[in-house]
């Protein structure tokens, strides 16, 4: 049996992914569960696991294509099929070779065009809801009318409803079969054969060079139909095919077709889409050319980049931002740094500043907790939470994460460190969950590791405070009326205007202060 | 080979010209096939020369002159004097017209045709022997052979037909007198149609059913209404009896019928109709030589494509079974010379209309209630009975109705009964309504031309949604 597999929704409420590689190969054996391919949704890398034991026997989407949850990427043959789908494939061309044998058998004889049609198409056996005129369509294109779901009152069948059922089915043929070549130049082979014979079976010959031509020109046309336009003086074309023009953009009497009705120019709604698709793709191999010749690269917004950009955009544009700019003398917390770090390292865990800023945002946090809330606009409530998640803004490859650290107030410095040390080097590799970058109650970026004094942070929207810290430096500070070199931090904290005020923010910011100037202090604190 | 014999070719070889083989030779014409048709008979089959044609001739004259006399109410006294040599005279020409013009057709899209009569020779002949002595035969090679033999009146045990005493619906259609007294053994619709023929030209009507009931294809309450204007016209009925032998006697002869019980009734007559049913006519094409054998009814089994088993002969009309009508015959005609030219064509019609021209004529398409019940949809029925109809009233036959079955989900039109004056025309509407799938909103919803019959099928669809004017609904 083959199994087809659907994106599935890898995190949650995750639209959309990016398949960003396949692991495996069209052919490839697969065991249950083995990872197929890697796909990118909001802020992870996910591995998609294999539902089944078997191959793959096809995969829909090409690496770095976005595709929608749900969309059929990859079909796997289960265990034991792979030998019953060739056997499959062989039989379809036996019968090929064989309705071939017998039109070329046939051919000796004065014969009509029936024994070329293509193979019957079944009349549907019970009561159709379709007019005779789309049941004849139906025979013509090779449908089965009656497994059409048709779009008309009760699904009434309709005309378009079967072109569109018989494009269906001419894709998955295109998609499934590779074979139908041979079976091709057998054709025209013995309508050489026949020719050559003489001149009185005209028919025969007819018959076989018309069979061979469709292959012949649908592929020169198809190559021309891309790029060409037609350019009627009129076009026969249903309305409904005239206003997907006009909605695609199109000009109906440049679309290109080969059909006609009473000898007028016949456009399709296929048509019409086809062309429609393939100027949007020369309109835009146009504007890529003009752009490289200027040195511009187009690179696509989407994945980890677009997320950020919504959610920056989103907070920004829902959160009046307030930000409070601050220095703090960090000198003793430098001191208690150093020599805790040796501390730390030899434990194995490199002890940075961040787990003390963390620990003393707990501190403040507990004191002022309008700061750690959110806005529950749709109840019209601020919700202060109870616990401290913090997250901790960094910056990988593909572009802002951040990590949250969980319950921060309820670890000592060395777990924060480790745990936050782990979190930060999975995001930079990416291999970090969705889930572990959810639940944030407050979060910190460190601007300065990077280089900077004040920055005016974006909060990571729905919290409503983010703390920027800027790069120690020496800088001369007054202490009992002299001017010492002192090591010097500076801070910037933005605050949701709609549920803090810049009162608290400051009172706020002066009580992390008192932490980081005097870190003994966080002894009292759990 | 027979000295004599010629052998000529031909694409498509056409045995019968009949409404299905002759609509078959000229749409092979048309498309460019060689095409030959051969005709033992008269051009036009049963259907122009013995059936639905003289039959509606002589039915529409008689009503002329039924009606007149029985005007008295619209304040019209008359006493029409009928010669049914005259009339039968009248309805000849009009087949001549017919046939003459089948065979003009036929010659103009470049049908061969070739008089006698054919039967299979091998894989790819028929041997046709020309009608008359001493004409000689000829055998014919085809690429393919469709099979239009049609049917014929169906005798039974010891009721042979004579052409004199016991008559077949054939003879029934060219007497030159209207008889006395005449016993009509079945009533189907043939049976029925005849009946009300001759019991409207004065004669005395016995109609004998081995059934319980007048016209038992048709639902109850449709064939009540033919059997109670039947009886009004003076016709009398015995259901539930066959008839077993006749004996002359006097002028006329003496049916004997027996029922179950095996009680035996006996029905003095001038003539004895006998309308039992027809049969395919299969038995004279030695079907032998081509490997072909018909089912137990005598019929060619034929698939979607109106092909039989040997895929280059093809069978249409009477012979290819039921329904025997000459509409079905036709169109399996065209579609099995289409599908021998290659065209997409297919038997995958929604329904076949029938139609019965009694008194009010009957029109049936597509499924009854029970029949639309039974193929699981949830039916919802409309019904206009005539009386209520204006036009009706004017024409002074307001007897019947006009039912129509839909389903309740989608609304589409499933089938429809009338039984009504003009049933036969009104029907085509809702015919048309089937196969489109179209649904009892689309027909309601579409104007009806006032004052019509026609009207009475809007309003039994207005009726099955309930919105009727002129009828309460149910």
């Amino acid at each position: 049996m083959v199994r087809e597999f659907e994106l599935p929704d890898v995190g949650e409420g995750v639209a959309e992914g990016e398949i960003v590689d396949w692991l495996v190969e069209e052919g490839d054996p697969v065991e249950e569960d083995q990872p197929v391919a890697e796909v990118e949704t909001d802020k992870a890398v996910v591995d998609v696991p294999s539902p089944v034991d078997g191959s793959v026997q096809e995969i829909h989407a090409a690496a770095g294509e976005m595709v929608p949850v749900g969309t059929v990427i990859i079909t796997f043959a289960e265990e034991g099929d792979a030998d019953s789908g060739e056997a499959t494939t062989t039989e379809e061309s036996k019968e090929t070779d064989a309705a071939t044998e017998a039109s070329a058998a046939t051919g000796d004889v004065e014969t009509t065009a029936e024994e070329t049609a293509d193979e019957e198409t079944p009349t549907a056996s019970g009561r159709v809801f379709a007019a005779p005129s789309a049941r004849r369509l139906a025979r013509e294109l090779g449908v089965d009318i009656g497994s059409i779901d048709g779009s008309g009152p009760g699904g009434r069948v309709s005309e378009h409803d079967v072109r569109a059922a018989a494009e269906d089915a001419k894709e998955v043929d295109e998609e499934g079969s590779d074979s139908p070549e041979p079976a091709t130049t057998r054709v025209e082979g013995s309508s050489g054969t026949d020719a050559g014979e003489g001149d009185t079976t005209g028919g025969g010959a007819a018959q076989a060079s018309s069979t061979g031509q469709p292959s012949a020109s649908g592929s020169a046309a198809g190559g021309a139909t891309a790029g060409e336009s037609a350019d009627r003086e009129r076009t026969l074309a249903a309305p409904a095919t005239r206003k997907l023009a006009a909605d695609s953009g199109v000009d109906i009497d440049a679309v290109p077709t080969d059909e006609e009705r009473d000898g007028e120019a016949f456009v399709t709604p296929a048509a019409v889409e086809s062309y429609a698709e393939a100027q949007q793709a020369a309109q835009d191999a146009d504007r890529a050319a003009v752009a490289e010749s200027r040195g511009e690269e187009r690179i696509p917004y989407r994945g980890v980049r677009r997320t950020i950009g919504q959610q920056m955009a989103e907070s920004k544009y829902t959160a009046p931002h307030v930000t409070h700019h601050d220095e703090v003398d960090v000198t003793a917390l430098v001191e208690a740094r150093t020599d805790l770090k040796e501390l730390a390292d030899e434990q194995g865990i490199s002890l940075s500043y961040m787990p003390f800023v963390m620990k003393a945002c707990v501190a403040a946090l507990r004191e002022f907790p309008m700061v750690n809330s959110m806005l529950d606009e749709e109840a019209e409530e601020i919700v202060q939470k109870k616990y401290y998640n913090i997250g901790v803004a960094t910056a990988t490859d593909a572009g802002l994460m951040v990590p949250v650290v969980e319950d921060a107030d309820r670890k000592n410095m060395l777990q924060l460190a480790s745990e936050m040390n782990e979190l930060v080097e999975k995001a930079r590799e990416r291999t970090i969950s969705r889930e572990e970058m959810q639940g944030g109650t407050f979060t910190i970026t460190n601007v300065g590791a990077i280089g900077g004094e004040y920055a005016t942070p974006i909060i990571n929207h729905p919290e409503v405070a983010i703390l920027a810290l800027g790069a120690i430096k020496e800088k001369p500070r007054v202490v009992d009326g002299e001017i010492v070199p002192r090591k010097v931090m500076t801070l910037s904290l933005s605050i949701d205007h709609r549920v803090v005020d810049g009162a608290i923010a400051a009172q706020f910011t002066n009580r992390v202060e008192e932490f980081l100037e005097n870190p003994q202090r966080l002894l009292l604190e759990a | 080979m027979v000295v004599g014999d010629v052998t000529t070719g031909t694409d498509v070889l056409i045995i019968g010209a009949g409404p299905g083989g002759y609509v078959a030779a000229i749409r092979a014409g048309q498309l460019d096939l060689d095409v030959t048709l051969v005709e033992k008979d008269a051009y036009g089959g049963t259907c122009l020369n013995h059936g639905c044609i003289p039959s509606k001739a002589l039915i529409s004259a008689t009503d002329v002159a039924h009606d007149a006399s029985t005007a008295e109410e619209m304040g019209i006294h008359a006493d029409p004097a009928v010669d049914l040599a005259g009339m039968v005279g009248w309805k000849d020409d009009i087949v001549d017209q017919l046939t003459g013009g089948v065979e003009k057709l036929c010659k103009a899209n470049g049908v061969n045709l070739v008089e006698g009569r054919a039967e299979f020779a091998g894989d790819n002949t028929v041997r046709v022997a020309h009608a008359g002595e001493g004409q000689g035969s000829e055998t014919i090679q085809f690429e393919h052979a469709i099979v239009a033999t049609g049917s014929r009146p169906m005798a039974i045990p010891n009721f042979a037909f004579d052409g004199e005493r016991i008559i077949s619906s054939r003879e029934a259609l060219a007497l030159d007198a209207v008889p006395e007294s005449l016993v009509v053994v079945g009533a189907g619709y043939i049976g029925m149609e005849l009946s009300t023929v001759f019991a409207k030209l004065g004669t005395d009507v016995t109609v004998v059913e081995m059934l319980d009931s007048a016209l038992p294809a048709y639902e109850d309450d449709v064939a009540r209404v033919v059997k109670s204007r039947a009886e009004e016209l003076g016709i009398d009925f015995h259901f539930g009896e066959g008839a077993s032998e006749w004996v002359e006697s006097g002028d006329g002869i003496t049916v004997k019928t027996e029922d179950e019980d095996g009680e035996i009734s006996e029905f003095g007559a001038e003539k004895a109709l006998v309308a039992v049913g027809r049969e395919p006519v299969t038995d004279a094409l030695n079907l032998d030589a081509i490997g072909l054998a018909t089912d137990e009814g005598g019929f060619l089994e034929t698939d979607d494509r109106a092909r039989t088993d040997v895929e280059t002969v093809f069978a249409v009309g009477d012979v290819a079974g039921e329904p025997m009508l000459a509409h079905k015959g036709m169109k399996e005609g065209e579609v099995a010379v289409e599908v021998i030219a290659g065209e997409p064509s297919a038997l995958d019609y929604q329904s076949v209309p029938a139609a019965v021209f009694t008194d009010p004529e009957i029109g049936t398409v597509g499924m009854t209630e029970k029949e639309a019940k039974e193929a699981g949809f949830s039916t919802v029925v409309g019904e206009m009975p005539m009386r209520a109809s204006g036009r009706a009233l004017t024409l002074g036959e307001s007897d019947g109705f006009v039912r129509v079955v839909a389903d309740d989900d989608a609304g589409f039109v499933l089938g429809a009964q009338i039984v009504a004056p003009e049933a036969s025309e009104l029907i085509a509407e809702l015919g048309l309504a089937v196969e489109m799938g179209a649904t009892l909103e689309d027909v309601a919803a579409t104007i009806h031309t006032h004052p019509t019959l026609g009207e009475a099928v809007m309003e039994a669809v207005e009726n099955a949604r309930d919105r009727a004017i002129h009828t309460l609904n149910r």
